[in-house]
């Protein structure tokens, strides 16, 4: 392989990772959630404690973004809103990583 | 009522009103609000009238300077008062709105939130500045407000810091010598704060730095060239510091 071959496949690892890093970026940005006044990131961490906690409490406190505390009166619809928010950002993450990897 | 704040101040060097007209079609397709633009006589002749587009101008001050070109920034700390909403978000003209993310963040309880991240595209995390000053650095590039007792001492304070800047900038030992909105409002929030924190937007603004030169802006995406290598980013708002922008 010469070296002009090496440096195309340099090239396209740097655009694959750097589309990567903004596509994760903006998935992120795309999973704040505005609930009842409050900013939630609806990440695996958020989602699992809701769901943890709605199985043992009927009405419970979590921390928001800014670590100020909330009372989910509703914690089928939190849940609900947090799953769909998250599955909203990653599908589009992931067809954005489709892409970039297929494409280069 | 929620609405967006934009500046727009020509300069020797720079048009603003054109790249007001690139950003401000994103800013009505993807938030669908009112916009109140802040500008003076001399860009105004420039500024078309536009549905949903409100105008209000004003004296701006000048005589501050960046890479030895005008910069009209001093009149951050008057959104409070020249703002009509209730909710503000305040935008600087080059910030390339592409999806409803500003709507999530303005649908919340704070009356006062800005970015203390940011996240360089290019991918060459080129803006670390935490060595440039003793107090971290936020952006002023988007703030969301409401009107508030708080928030206006917030802005209140930035005017105070501004008339004083130079002493701030001993105290905080900030590099930068020409007035930055950004460390007027971490030194107001800072001093506000009580010295112990304060609320932030969660995430990073998502930034181009300088260096990259603009060469496509469409309805969907921006496209730059940085390092003799090609970008592109797509459906995802981007804040645009390349003042070339203005032509492309």
């Amino acid at each position: 392989m010469d070296v002009n071959q090496l440096k195309d496949i340099s090239d396209r690892s740097y655009r694959i990772a750097v589309n990567k890093k903004n596509a994760l970026e903006k998935a992120r940005s795309s999973m704040l959630l505005a609930y009842s006044g409050h900013l939630f990131q609806a990440n695996a961490e958020t989602i699992n404690l809701v769901q943890v906690l709605k199985n043992k409490l009927k009405k419970f406190v979590v921390l928001d973004s800014n670590q100020n505390p909330m009372m989910v009166e509703d914690p089928d619809d939190l849940l609900e809103r947090l799953i769909t928010k998250q599955q909203e950002a990653l599908n589009i993450y992931h067809q954005s990583y489709a892409d970039s990897t297929s494409k280069g | 009522m929620t609405g967006v704040l934009l500046y727009c101040f020509n300069t020797e060097s720079y048009r603003y009103d054109k790249i007001a007209a690139k950003t401000i079609p994103l800013l009505r397709q993807h938030l669908g609000l009112e916009i109140t633009v802040v500008t003076n006589n001399e860009t105004r002749v420039h500024l078309p009238e536009q549905e949903g587009v409100n105008y209000m101008v004003i004296e701006n001050q000048t005589g501050n300077y960046i890479n030895q070109k005008s910069w009209h920034n001093l009149d951050r700390h008057r959104a409070y008062e020249l703002s009509p909403y209730e909710k503000t978000i305040l935008l600087d003209i080059d910030y390339f709105c592409y999806s409803d993310y500003l709507l999530t963040l303005a649908n919340t309880d704070q009356d006062f939130m800005v970015h203390d991240k940011v996240h360089d595209v290019t991918g060459n995390d080129s803006y670390k500045f935490a060595r440039n000053s003793m107090i971290p650095m936020v952006w002023a590039t988007v703030i969301v407000f409401k009107k508030t007792p708080r928030a206006m001492a917030i802005f209140d304070m930035v005017k105070y810091i501004k008339e004083r800047y130079s002493y701030f900038c001993d105290l905080y030992r900030i590099d930068f010598q020409n007035f930055r909105n950004d460390y007027a409002f971490a030194i107001a929030l800072h001093q506000l704060g009580g010295f112990k924190g304060y609320e932030t937007i969660p995430n990073r603004l998502p930034t181009l730095p300088a260096a990259a030169r603009v060469t496509e802006v469409s309805a969907t995406h921006v496209s730059w060239n940085h390092q003799g290598r090609h970008g592109k980013i797509a459906n995802n708002d981007l804040h645009v510091i390349d003042k070339g922008v203005q032509n492309v």
